[in-house]
């Protein structure tokens, strides 16, 4: 009884390895819930369900990428309750528009990229929301979080392949919607 | 490596994904090839920009209650691996008997929606403003849930019992969304939760209780007291230390305003 008081007391090896990770699991939610307490509420499912499944954690694996598969998954199921429900159908069809505005894009490119100096305080903020889930979801963790295409290609359970043509798509969408914002402010070079 | 080549390489390239021999390939070509380079150049910089934004941290009074729900599961666990000891075995059986005899007699199964509900009860009482939505107006409390969630929730007036209304929150519990009421007897926090049950109805025990010619289940969980009751499609659990005749009054009071709704 002693032994188990005292043990109590102690940090448990969980929070030893989990709880540097309670941040970036807040920033990710955030990020899919774009609102506070629905991101709360979900990084605290998360924080049970890991707890209770912590035994399946491998200690040599990795941790952030355990963690952020069971936040995409706790979030993914939401959206099925909620009838919200990303099917993949959907999203092979917002796929297939991104890769024929990207062809578009990519035939007309140019090197230019002037609205980098133009981007306000908030821009990212605002662009990332107009993005299709799947997109938000890459670019979040990739770019934003800087995990790598193999710990992406785990939390969002796909293949690297799929990681980076879907990080590509994302990106280029991204880039389109700040080029939108900054001639909104009416600095980028074909307004002045 | 020509530019055709170099295309679907240009994203990993610049996020230094390739392997040492499609890197230096890569390199080479970018050091050739203005347009590439142009091209590389941008998506550094995009990069860049994201990788510079600023980044936010978890609320601190968020972050205790999460260290409070590890503890409280900590605990739980060690209690498991306690009761796990030889000596303990027999006694632990012996328990487990009774239980389950008891479960049979009620008809019960181990609940899993009022586990989670007290859970979500216990992490919001340690917080100085627990609701999402503050107010002690009854009629704004129930226009924030008809905008939040188009749901009707009744939203009962126990003033009269000592009982004041602190505000609301939307929360997820077993996997159903639930509108929650929070309520607060001098510092003691009440939680009226109201789960509607779509097509899934959740697993609830409890020993039976009858007030006033209706019945409750009521159930006691990490000290705390649990009166829950089906009413149509929706689940309803009140949660908090106060006595069962208080939780049952606060029951009763609910349905009589759900009643008194569903009439106009």
């Amino acid at each position: 009884m002693l032994r188990w008081i005292r043990d109590g007391g102690q940090t448990s090896e969980f929070e030893g390895v989990a709880l540097v990770h309670l941040d970036l699991l807040y920033r990710a939610a955030l990020r899919l819930t774009h609102n506070r307490a629905e991101a709360e509420d979900l990084v605290q499912e998360t924080w049970l369900r890991a707890l209770r499944h912590f035994d399946q954690f491998d200690p040599g694996s990795n941790c952030r990428a355990w963690l952020l598969t069971i936040l995409r998954n706790a979030f993914l199921n939401r959206l099925r309750r909620e009838g919200r429900e990303i099917l993949e159908s959907d999203m092979a069809a917002t796929e297939a528009g991104a890769a024929r505005l990207e062809e578009a894009s990519v035939a007309r490119s140019s090197p230019e990229e002037d609205f980098f100096q133009t981007v306000l305080h908030g821009d990212v903020d605002r662009a990332l929301k107009t993005l299709p889930l799947p997109f938000r979801l890459v670019v979040t963790l990739a770019d934003l979080e800087g995990l790598t295409y193999k710990e992406v290609a785990q939390v969002l359970d796909c293949p690297i392949g799929t990681v980076m043509s879907r990080l590509s798509r994302a990106r280029q969408l991204l880039r389109k919607e700040l080029a939108t914002l900054a001639r909104e402010h009416g600095y980028s070079k074909e307004s002045r | 490596m020509n530019c055709r080549e170099f295309d679907p390489r240009l994203h990993a390239f610049v996020d230094g994904e390739l392997d040492a021999g499609p890197m230096a390939d890569a390199e080479a070509h970018v050091s050739t090839c203005p347009g590439c380079h142009g091209r590389a150049d941008g998506e550094r910089r995009l990069r860049q920009l994201l990788r510079r934004q600023p980044r936010e941290t978890a609320p601190a009074e968020f972050r205790a209650r999460i260290l409070a729900l590890a503890r409280r599961e900590r605990t739980r666990k060690q209690v498991r691996a306690w009761l796990g000891t030889p000596a303990l075995a027999a006694a632990v059986l012996l328990l487990a008997f009774m239980l389950i005899a008891r479960s049979l007699s009620t008809g019960g199964h181990e609940s899993e929606i009022v586990a989670s509900l007290v859970d979500k009860h216990l992490a919001y009482a340690q917080l100085e403003g627990p609701a999402e939505f503050a107010s002690t107006e009854r009629p704004a409390v129930a226009a924030w849930f008809r905008q939040r969630t188009g749901l009707r929730v009744p939203v009962p007036d126990l003033s009269p019992a000592g009982i004041q209304l602190v505000g609301a929150r939307i929360a997820e519990a077993d996997q159903h969304r639930v509108a929650y009421l929070l309520y607060e007897k001098g510092h003691v926090l009440m939680s009226v939760f109201m789960v509607p049950e779509v097509g899934r109805r959740a697993a609830l025990a409890g020993r039976s209780m009858s007030f006033r010619g209706q019945e409750y289940l009521a159930q006691e969980r990490q000290g705390l007291r649990t009166v829950s009751w089906r009413d149509g499609q929706t689940l309803f659990s009140l949660v908090s230390t106060l006595d069962y005749e208080a939780l049952l009054e606060c029951a009763e009071q609910l349905r009589a305003e759900r009643a008194r709704e569903a009439r106009l």
